[in-house]
């Protein structure tokens, strides 16, 4: 048997710990590499293994300056158009003027809404501008409860803010979500990648 | 130039259709470009003067600096008719 020691708040001589077990983990399941694609769609891997799936948002970069970037649930692999209700707000700062805010604009609000949801706008197009974020997806599989996700997303915009975005809602069904396409309202995502995650 | 979309990491051509629904999609975003900028600009500007409304409350008295201030916030998107006009926008400077 191993000796512990507590000496002013330090652990000394310990030469074993033992295994923790039961904590959980992230699983990397699939990456989406976009170049020059109008839209990124993920069809397979969401479904009952996990309770939570994250998508890692990384640099993703829009051809078109200022566009929003949306997504959108399917049921059947095929038809994205679940209703969707959203809020969401932000907070802002800019490069040099010293304008500054956290906001809550309704208009970004969608109420059952069964066209592409925005999660994150205005993103610069140049070449050193992009945003990057996560998406947490809760229990896609449920045939008793909504689909509930929350976003978060940091941009710089097309006019030099520095933006941490929060948009969070649901998808109002409880058929099983078995997939998520995403897009810019206009233009291709140009580049970036979307890596997707269970959560065990 | 075709559109590509990415499923599942497999990269595939639109059809006809697809590119029909995205033109769509492209000229209603075209369309609204003044409109968005607009907002924007108005969603910014309203931040600016909630952030000094607290000078207008009736135990304070305002000081002609913060009254200019925030009359040529109220101003800024007094002849704008066009995306360019809105991005040359220069926000006035906060009095101390």
């Amino acid at each position: 048997m191993s000796i512990i020691k507590l000496n002013n708040r330090a652990v000394k001589d310990a030469t074993a710990v033992g295994s923790i077990t039961g904590l959980g983990n992230l699983v990397f399941i699939s990456r989406s590499t976009a170049s020059s694609s109008s839209s990124v769609s993920i069809t397979s891997g969401i479904d009952s293994t996990y309770k939570e799936y994250i998508f890692m948002f990384n640099n993703i970069h829009p051809a078109t300056d200022g566009t929003h970037f949306d997504f959108q649930a399917t049921t059947n692999g095929s038809d994205f158009n679940i209703a969707t209700t959203t809020t969401t707000f932000e907070a802002y700062n800019h490069e040099t003027s010293g304008v500054t805010a956290l906001t809550y604009d309704p208009n970004k609000d969608h109420a059952q809404d069964t066209g592409y949801i925005n999660l994150i706008d205005n993103i610069g197009s140049d070449n050193d501008q992009s945003f990057s974020g996560f998406l947490h997806l809760f229990e896609p599989s449920s045939s008793v409860f909504v689909k509930h996700f929350l976003f978060t997303g940091q941009r710089i915009t097309s006019n030099d803010y520095s933006a941490n975005d929060r948009t969070a809602g649901y998808f109002n069904t409880t058929s099983a979500i078995t997939g998520l396409s995403f897009k810019f309202e206009s233009g291709n995502i140009d580049a970036g990648t979307i890596d997707m995650y269970g959560v065990k | 130039m075709p559109r590509y979309k990415m499923v599942n990491g497999e990269r595939i051509q639109f059809t006809a259709a697809e590119e029909t629904a995205r033109d769509a999609e492209e000229a209603t975003w075209e369309s609204g470009a003044f409109d968005r900028a607009m907002a924007d600009l108005r969603q910014r500007r309203n931040a600016l003067l909630a952030a000094t409304d607290f000078n207008a409350l009736s135990d304070v008295t305002m000081s002609a600096d913060m009254t200019t201030y925030r009359q040529n916030l109220r101003d800024l998107t007094n002849g704008l008719s066009t995306v360019a006009d809105i991005n040359a926008v220069v926000y006035p400077t906060k009095p101390e």
